[in-house]
């Protein structure tokens, strides 16, 4: 799934590992906030314990303090200042890679709590209408099993085979600049999702609660929902509000999945939406691989619109490229193309050269940004496939941020929400599942934190899931009926 | 329907605040507007003065006579509505999107 959870930070560790050569002439006592000066000075006094102190992964540094006390105070030779900045750098890396892991477990939970509640409580998530989309024209109620078997297998083929095709077309534009087109693609689902969708969701809702509701007052609540859903997510807002949206979003699309996928369809396209991922986004010849790279030669985000993001980002000195930027750092065209979704925020009136009153608001406000959302079968596919790479050169001085692409956050409440609504063990497995995913997205983000590239967020997560998921409906839970049937405790 | 956005420098920061001041058709946006007072109150009334503060003070204020105002009209109409729906009879039902199932 291209859906990959990307270090913002890797050009800042880039610099901080440029930096330090400078900041090792800094006497060690003066306690620098940075903490990262542990770098022998030419004082060369302190080991790094002031850096390594402070920093959560910091085994590593506090390894290398005795060292450095060790050292004569002489200025440390270039090796030994490499290899500090190396462990600097991947302190650093494991530092923010620990507290990301933190940032996106918040909105992966709430997603999966948001559509494990709609499907325990709303039962049209879970009925059987005998409708189906049009990608798996296949029905699942045969007579055999081989039937079955090979109906969901077929159903899962086409599925996948719309999905690599919406890749392609994709990145196709993407390469051959026809920005607008994408954008108003993303636009229309986004509009699709926000009005349809949640229409219908509210319907349902408001059935299972045996309420009256009238169309007026109804109206009024979709028109402000989806405008004000529409204007976030394209556009500019409070980051925790275009996080709420996309989270809504995400859970959604998940739930009209769980719905219309019959059973055995929608884990066999998981698992291999996992595999395509894996494709897709490490092989050379990857489709995303390619859009990754793409956009990175031309120095450009690669449509926020369908990212989340754990942190505001400013974007600056943005390419000058055909499509009007978002975010323009230039005072003089405040032009804002109300689709392109920025993973930037606030654009600086002001010329912004002025760094240091941008490092100031970014600390103080620490706001959090999403890009927005898309989810219709179609989008669904470039969600996935979108990887939520920044190319490095974007950022400058701000906060480091991980990026998830929202297509993970759907297969990852697809897979829980599934799992609740079919398995005999219920919550055991729901619970289980969801440690798994979080397991899974630790994972990813570790290697996130490694490699420092755009990797793909779903094979992980879903592998551990899908193992959880049938190893405990078929043996941890009839384990446990049976201990309880004979009031034996463990 | 106007949308302006600010942007300032302000005390080294860089704030941008969008309101929506809408006039005619896009006055239907009460949500809008609880977003902006939520999202600029600190902003308006809580940080020391500056220049351009007078200004976000007069929008969000406008910002919350809509809200409020808005409030005031959903309250009315829902009430009305719950209350009279079951005596209405077609008009109700027309009116409905849900009907609750069962004795009123």
């Amino acid at each position: 799934m291209a859906n990959n959870a990307e270090d913002i930070e890797n050009n800042m560790n880039q610099q901080e590992a440029n930096r330090s050569p400078d900041s090792t002439q800094k006497p060690q006592e003066t306690g620098v906030p940075r903490a990262r000066s542990r770098g022998g000075s030419a004082a060369g006094a302190g080991a790094g314990t002031g850096g390594g102190g402070d920093s959560g992964g910091g085994g590593g540094g506090n390894g290398t303090g005795p060292e450095q006390n060790g050292q004569p105070p002489a200025a440390p030779t270039p090796r030994v200042v490499e290899r500090e900045e190396e462990e600097e750098d991947e302190e650093l890396t494991l530092k923010y890679g620990a507290k990301h892991v933190i940032m996106l477990f918040v909105p992966v939970t709430l997603c999966m709590v948001v559509v494990v509640a709609t499907i325990k409580s709303v039962s049209f998530y879970t009925q059987n209408d005998g409708q189906r989309l049009i990608y798996t024209p296949f029905p699942e109620d045969t007579d055999t099993v081989g039937q079955r078997a090979l109906n969901s297998i077929l159903n899962a083929t086409i599925m996948i085979t719309v999905i690599i095709v919406m890749t392609l077309v994709l990145v196709m534009l993407y390469k051959y600049r026809c920005y607008k087109v994408i954008q108003g693609w993303l636009f229309l689902s986004s509009l699709l999702l926000l009005f349809f969708f949640s229409y219908i969701y509210l319907k349902e809702v408001f059935k299972t609660y045996n309420l009256a509701m009238d169309y007026i007052t109804l109206a009024i609540i979709i028109w402000n929902f989806g405008v004000v859903g529409m204007m976030c997510i394209h556009w500019k807002g409070p980051l925790r509000l275009q996080q709420a949206y996309l989270i809504m979003i995400s859970a959604l699309m998940a739930l009209v999945f769980i719905k219309y996928l019959p059973e055995w369809t929608a884990w066999l396209i998981l698992a291999v939406i996992s595999v395509y991922d894996l494709l897709a986004v490490l092989c050379p010849k990857g489709p995303l691989r390619i859009l990754v790279e793409t956009a990175q030669e031309r120095n450009e985000p690669i449509f926020p619109a369908l990212i989340y993001s754990s942190t505001m980002v400013w974007l600056v000195n943005m390419a000058d490229t055909d499509r009007p930027n978002r975010n323009s750092t230039e005072a003089a065209s405040p032009q804002q193309e109300p689709q392109e979704a920025p993973v930037a925020s606030p654009v600086p009136s002001s010329p912004s050269q002025d760094d240091g009153g941008f490092t100031q608001s970014w600390v103080s406000q620490q706001e959090h940004r999403l890009g927005p959302l898309q989810s219709t079968e179609e989008t669904r596919r470039e969600i996935q496939q979108m990887p939520s790479a920044r190319p490095p050169v974007e950022e400058d001085d701000e906060e480091r941020g991980v990026k998830l692409g929202l297509g993970d956050f759907i297969f990852y409440s697809m897979l829980v929400g599934k799992a609740s609504a079919t398995a005999s063990g219920d919550w055991n497995t729901t619970l289980a599942c969801f440690v798994a995913i979080l397991i899974g997205l630790c994972l990813t983000l570790l290697l996130l934190a490694i490699f420092k590239k755009a990797l793909p967020a779903l094979p992980i997560s879903i592998f551990f899931g899908l193992v959880f998921y049938f190893a405990t409906d078929n043996l941890v839970r009839p384990f446990m009926d049976k201990l309880a049937l004979h009031q034996f405790y463990i | 329907m106007h949308l302006i956005i600010f942007q300032w420098l302000v005390n080294d920061y860089f704030c941008l605040i969008f309101l929506l001041i809408s006039p005619g058709g896009f006055a239907f946006l009460p949500f809008l507007w609880l977003v902006n007072v939520v999202w600029f109150f600190r902003e308006a009334f809580l940080k020391p003065s500056y220049t351009e503060q007078l200004q976000i003070k007069a929008y969000v204020k406008r910002s919350a006579l809509g809200l409020l105002l808005w409030v005031a009209v959903l309250t009315t109409w829902i009430t009305i509505y719950q209350h009279f729906r079951a005596e209405w009879g077609e008009v109700g039902d027309y009116l409905s999107f849900t009907i609750p199932l069962g004795i009123p």
